[in-house]
C-alpha cells in the first residue's frame, strides 16, 4: 500500500499541477495574511476605543441610580474575532453593536426608561464598489482547494485504465481496496504538502507580527479548523476517485467532476439560500418602525384615558409602572422583530446544507468566531447583560431603606451615588463549548458525506472491470 | 473545403459528452435561477409600488409647505435579472428637500433589509455564463490542437492542400457554434420565463439591451475558447494543456477578481481630501448661519430666537446633520403648526419675513456646498471605486461584467442617472414652491387658514436612459473584449503556422 501511495506521490510531485497548485495556494494564503495584518489592528483599535467610550458614558451616570435606570448601559459593542482571517463570515454586513438607550416618547414630561435596540445597519447601502467575496480561508479552502483536489484525482483511476498501467498493477497479488487506499493516500499527501506549506507561511506571518496575539484557545480553534480542512479535502478526493472509477474515461470524468463542483460549490449555496429566504419573510423595517410608533402611541393614549391629562400629577407608583411597562413592551417588540429576521436567516442557511462547501463555510464561521452564529451569541450576551444590569439597579435600590423602590422615577429611587466600579460592564465572550454544540450537526453531516462518497469510491473500484 | 472541415469539427464536438453536459447544466442553472430572480424582482417591485403609494399619500397629508418634503422611489430594473450590478444594493428611497442636494449616499432602502441575509449573494444569469460557459469553452478548446497532434490526425489533415489558417478558422467556428447552443437556448428559456411573467413589462429597448448582453456574452465565450486554443497550441500533450487550462481558469475567474478587490480594499477614501472639503462645506454653512443670526439680530424683533416665541399645536426644529464620510452637512430647519393661537398673531409677519429671507438663502448655500461636495465625492468615493473596476478589467471576467452591467443599466452610471433625475426634480419642486410664493407665505409654517393643496405639484417620474446611452457605456468594454479576441487569434495563428507537426 505504501508502495502505491509513494508511487502516486512521486508522480504528482513532478507534475505541472503540483507546481501550479503550490503557487496558487501560496499566493492566496500570503495575501490573506498580509491583508489580515493590515486590517485587524485597525478593527481592534476601533473596538477598544468604542468600548472605552461606552464605559466612560456609563460611569458618568453613576452620580445617581436614577440616571442609570433611565439612561441605560448605552452602546454594547461586539468584539472582533482574532481568527477573522479564517472566515470573514458576513461580518462586514452584520451590525457591530446593540444599544441600551432611552430613545422614546416622553409622557407627562418624564424621560422614558432605557430599552434594548438592535440597530439596523446596512453598511453596504453606500458601497458603490464592485462586488467581491472575501479572501479568507473559507474561500481558499471551499473554492480553490476543492478545485485543486478534483484536478489531482480526476484521472487517478481512469487515466491508468486508459494507459493500461492499472491492469499491470492489479496483476500483482494486492487486494483492490489496498490499491484504492494507496491512491487515496497518495493524492491526499500530495495535496496537503503545498497546502500545509501555504498554511504554515500564513500562520508564521500572522504569529510573528506584534499587532496580533493569538492565545491558546485561538490555536486550539485553528487545530479544529485544520481537522475540518482535512475532512473536506478527503471528501473531494473520494468524489474524484468515485467519478474516476465510475466513468473510465478521464476526459469525461473531468467534465462530470467540474459540473458537480460548479453546482455544489458555487451555485447550490447561493441559489438555495435565495429560495430558502423567500419563505416567511419578516415585515419590512419601515413597516416595523410604523408599528412600533403605533404601539407607543397606543400606550400613551391608554395612559391618558386612565389618568387624565398631564395637568394632574398621578402618584409615583402609577408613573413608575407606566414607564417600566412601556419600556418592556417596546423592547419585547424589538426582540420579536429580531427573532423574525434571525429565523429567516436561519432558514436560508439551513437549506444550503446539501452542499459540503456551505457546511464548511458554516463550520469555519462557528470556530473562527465570526458570522451569523457568532452574532447570535453576541445577542445572547447582550440580553444576559441587560438582565444583569436591571437586577443591579433593582438590588442597589433595594439596599437603600430611604428609597420608595419605584424604578424609573426620580423621586421613587435611591438618591445615593453609585460606585462606578460596582456597575456591571458588558463583556462579549465566546464559548468554545457552545460553538461545538452548534457545529456538531454540521460536522456529523460532513462525516456522513465523506462516508457515502468513500464507500461509493470503494464499490466503484472493486466492481471495475479492466 | 473549409465547410467540410467545419462540418467534421462540428460533428466531433456535438457528439461529445461535454456538449451534452454543458447544455444540461447551463439550462438547469439558468432556468432555476431565473425563476428565483423573477420572484425576487417581483418582491422588489411590490415593495416599490407600495412605497410609491405611501409617499404619494404622505405628501398630500402634509398641511404646511415646510413639512412637504417629498420622498421619491427608485424602481427596480427588470434587466437586473441578467446582471444585478448595483441595482439591488444601493438605496432606493430618498427624500427631497430644499435644504440639501441629494446624492445616492443619502438614499435609504425600503425593503429586503434583513441584515442576516446580506451574505447570501444573489446569482444572476451573467454570473452563470461567467462561470459555467467559460469553463466549457476551455474544455472544448484544450485538446483541439494538442489532441490531434497526439493522435497524429493533424499530420494527416495537413497532408491535404489546406491552409493552416483555414484549419484554425474551421476549429474556431465549429466550437463557437457548439458553445452558442447552450448560451442561446438557455437565454431563450429565460426570455420565455420573463415574457410570460405579467408583472415584468419589457420595453422595445430592453430587447435591444438583451441583444447587447448576448453579443457581449459571445465575445466573452470566444476569449475563453481562444485562451484554451492558445494553450493547446503551445503544449505538446493534452494532459498538460488541460492542467494549464484549468489553472488559468481558476486564476482568471476564481482568484484574480477576489484577490485584486481584497488587496486594495483597505486603501479607502483619501482622508485628507475628504476632511478638508468637509471643513470647507462647514465654513459655507457657518457663513450662512452667521448671516442668519445677523438677520435675527437686526430685525425689529428682540433677541435671536427664530421661533419668535410662537407656540401652539406644532413644533420648531433646527439641526445640522453631518456625516464626514460622505461629506454631508447642511442646515435643516422646520416650523410647522396645525393651529396657531390668537395671541401669537402679531409674531406671524416676523416669521414670514424671516422665512422669506431664510429659504432662498438656504437654497443658495445648499447649491454652493453642493459644488464643493460634488467634486470631492467624484475625487474620493467615485474615483476609488472606478479604479477597482479598471483593475478588475485585467481579467476578461471584469470586462464582461462591466459591459453587461452597462447594457442592463445596473452599473454605477445607470444608478446615478436616477439620482441626477432626483436632483432635477428637486429643482422642479423648488421652482413650483417659488411660483406659489410659498417661502414667504403663511402656509409655509401654519395651516390654520387651510392646508396646502398639493394636487398641482408636478409628479416625479424616472425613465431609464435610452439604448444609445447604454450602448455608449458598454461599447468600450465590448471593444476591449473584441480586441483581446483578435490579439489572441493572431498569436495562435502565428504559433500554429510556425509549429512543427
Amino acid at each position: 500500500m505504501w508502495h502505491i501511495a509513494k508511487r502516486e506521490l512521486y508522480d504528482n510531485l513532478n507534475s505541472l499541477r503540483f507546481a501550479l497548485a503550490t503557487v496558487l495556494l501560496l499566493a492566496l494564503m500570503l495575501t490573506n495574511a498580509v491583508l489580515y495584518l493590515r486590517e485587524h489592528p485597525k478593527r481592534t483599535q476601533a473596538y477598544h476605543n468604542a468600548a472605552a467610550d461606552a464605559v466612560k458614558t456609563l460611569e458618568s451616570r453613576s452620580t445617581n441610580l436614577y440616571s442609570l435606570a433611565t439612561g441605560g448601559p448605552g452602546d454594547l459593542h461586539k468584539s472582533p474575532s482574532p481568527l477573522r482571517f479564517c472566515a470573514e463570515g458576513d461580518e462586514a454586513f452584520l451590525p457591530t453593536r446593540a444599544s441600551g438607550a432611552n430613545y422614546g416618547q416622553r409622557i407627562a414630561n418624564m424621560p422614558p426608561v432605557w430599552r434594548l435596540f438592535y440597530p439596523q445597519e446596512t453598511p453596504n447601502l453606500r458601497n458603490i464598489r464592485p462586488d467581491f467575496t472575501t479572501l479568507d480561508w473559507a474561500f481558499i479552502i471551499g473554492y480553490v482547494l476543492s478545485f485543486v483536489a478534483l484536478l489531482f484525482t480526476f484521472d487517478s483511476i481512469s487515466g491508468e485504465l486508459e494507459r493500461g498501467t492499472l491492469r499491470l498493477t492489479l496483476a500483482n497479488p494486492i487486494p483492490r481496496h489496498i490499491v484504492l487506499v494507496g491512491k487515496f493516500l497518495g493524492a491526499f499527501i500530495s495535496i496537503n504538502i503545498p497546502f500545509a506549506v501555504a498554511v504554515l507561511m500564513n500562520l508564521l506571518l500572522i504569529s510573528s507580527s506584534d499587532a496580533v496575539q493569538l492565545n491558546a484557545e485561538a490555536w486550539g480553534r485553528l487545530g479544529i479548523l485544520y481537522g475540518i480542512i482535512i475532512l473536506y479535502t478527503c471528501l473531494f478526493i473520494a468524489l474524484g476517485l468515485l467519478i474516476s472509477a465510475a466513468v473510465r474515461e478521464s476526459g469525461v470524468s473531468l467534465v462530470v467532476l467540474l459540473l458537480i463542483w460548479v453546482s455544489f460549490v458555487i451555485f447550490i449555496p447561493n441559489t438555495l439560500a435565495s429560495i430558502g429566504s423567500c419563505t416567511a419573510v419578516p415585515i419590512a423595517y419601515m413597516e416595523f418602525w410604523t408599528q412600533r410608533m403605533q404601539l407607543a402611541d397606543e400606550a400613551r393614549a391608554a395612559y391618558r384615558n386612565k389618568y387624565g391629562d398631564s395637568q394632574a400629577t398621578p402618584s409615583v407608583h402609577v408613573l413608575g409602572e407606566y414607564v417600566t411597562t412601556e419600556a418592556e413592551e417596546y423592547e419585547r417588540f424589538n426582540e420579536a422583530y429580531l427573532k423574525q429576521q434571525i429565523a429567516q436567516g436561519k432558514r436560508a442557511r439551513a437549506i444550503t446544507r446539501i452542499s459540503p462547501t456551505a457546511i464548511v463555510q458554516r463550520l469555519f464561521e462557528s470556530f473562527a468566531g465570526t458570522g451569523f452564529e457568532r452574532h447570535l451569541q453576541f445577542i445572547e450576551n447582550v440580553q444576559r447583560y441587560a438582565r444583569e444590569y436591571r437586577e443591579f439597579v433593582v438590588d442597589t435600590d433595594r439596599a437603600d431603606p430611604a428609597s420608595l423602590h419605584v424604578v424609573g422615577i426620580r423621586e421613587g429611587m435611591s438618591q445615593k451615588p453609585v460606585s462606578p466600579e460596582a456597575i456591571p460592564k458588558f463583556k462579549d465572550t465566546l464559548s468554545l463549548n457552545r460553538d461545538f454544540n452548534t457545529a456538531a450537526a454540521d460536522l456529523l453531516l460532513l462525516v456522513l458525506f465523506l462516508t457515502v462518497l468513500a464507500s461509493g469510491a470503494y464499490l466503484a473500484f472493486v466492481q471495475l472491470e479492466i | 473545403m473549409i465547410t467540410t472541415l467545419i462540418g467534421r469539427e462540428l460533428l466531433n464536438n456535438l457528439m461529445t459528452f461535454r456538449f451534452a453536459a454543458a447544455l444540461f447544466i447551463t439550462l438547469l442553472l439558468v432556468v432555476a435561477n431565473t425563476v428565483v430572480l423573477i420572484k425576487d424582482y417581483e418582491q422588489r417591485l411590490e415593495s416599490y409600488n407600495a412605497s410609491v403609494k405611501t409617499h404619494h399619500q404622505e405628501i398630500r397629508e402634509k398641511q404646511t409647505y415646510s413639512a412637504g418634503e417629498v420622498e421619491v422611489d427608485r424602481p427596480p430594473n427588470p434587466l437586473s435579472i441578467f446582471n444585478v450590478g448595483l441595482d439591488k444594493r444601493l438605496g432606493n428611497e430618498i427624500w427631497i428637500s430644499h435644504n440639501y442636494v441629494p446624492t445616492l449616499w443619502e438614499a435609504r432602502m425600503n425593503a429586503s433589509d434583513n441584515p442576516y441575509l446580506n451574505i447570501l449573494s444573489s446569482i444572476d444569469i451573467v454570473f452563470i455564463f461567467e462561470v459555467v460557459l467559460s469553463l466549457m469553452a476551455l474544455l472544448f478548446a484544450y485538446d483541439a490542437l494538442a489532441g490531434e497532434r497526439e493522435q497524429g490526425t493533424l499530420r494527416l489533415v495537413l497532408t491535404h492542400p489546406i491552409r493552416r489558417g483555414h484549419i484554425l478558422l474551421a476549429k474556431y467556428i465549429s466550437a463557437m457554434l457548439c458553445l452558442l447552443v447552450p448560451l442561446l437556448l438557455s437565454l431563450l428559456f429565460a426570455l420565455i420565463l420573463l415574457t410570460t411573467t405579467t408583472s415584468i413589462s419589457l420595453e422595445a429597448d430592453d430587447f435591444l439591451r438583451i441583444g447587447g448582453i448576448v453579443l457581449t456574452s459571445i465575445a466573452y465565450l470566444s476569449v475563453f475558447y481562444l485562451i484554451g486554443l492558445l494553450i493547446s497550441a503551445v503544449t505538446q500533450r493534452t494532459g498538460t494543456a488541460l492542467m494549464l487550462a484549468m489553472f488559468v481558469w481558476g486564476a482568471l475567474v476564481l482568484v484574480y477578481p477576489n484577490l485584486i478587490l481584497a488587496a486594495i480594499r483597505s486603501s479607502d477614501i483619501p482622508q485628507a481630501k475628504a476632511v478638508s472639503t468637509f471643513n470647507q462645506i462647514k465654513q459655507v454653512w457657518d457663513e450662512f448661519d452667521r448671516e442668519r443670526k445677523q438677520y435675527l439680530a437686526t430685525d425689529d424683533f428682540p433677541g435671536e430666537d427664530p421661533t419668535f416665541n410662537i407656540n401652539g399645536m406644532g413644533f420648531f426644529y433646527e439641526h445640522f446633520p453631518e456625516d464626514p464620510l460622505t461629506l454631508l452637512y447642511f442646515y435643516y430647519s422646520m416650523m410647522t403648526f396645525g393651529e396657531l393661537d390668537e395671541k401669537f398673531e402679531r409674531e406671524v409677519p416676523h416669521a414670514q419675513n424671516y422665512f422669506r429671507f431664510l429659504i432662498p438663502s438656504t437654497i443658495k448655500t445648499a447649491e454652493r456646498a453642493w459644488l464643493l461636495r460634488k467634486q470631492a465625492l467624484e475625487d474620493t468615493l467615485v474615483r476609488k471605486s472606478n479604479m477597482k473596476r479598471t483593475l478588475l478589467k485585467l481579467s476578461p471576467v471584469g470586462m464582461y461584467d462591466a459591459a453587461t452591467q452597462a447594457w442592463a443599466g445596473t452599473d454605477l452610471k445607470g444608478v446615478r442617472d436616477f439620482f441626477n433625475a432626483v436632483r432635477q426634480y428637486r429643482q422642479t419642486v423648488i421652482d413650483y414652491l417659488d411660483s406659489k410664493n410659498a417661502f414667504a407665505s403663511r402656509k409655509w409654517f401654519a395651516a390654520d387658514e387651510g392646508a396646502v393643496d398639493w394636487s398641482t405639484l408636478p409628479a416625479f417620474s424616472f425613465k431609464r436612459s435610452g439604448i444609445e446611452t447604454n450602448a455608449k457605456r458598454a461599447l468600450p468594454d465590448l471593444l476591449l473584449l473584441l480586441t483581446v479576441n483578435l490579439l489572441l487569434f493572431m498569436i495562435i495563428f502565428l504559433i500554429f503556422i510556425k509549429s512543427e507537426v
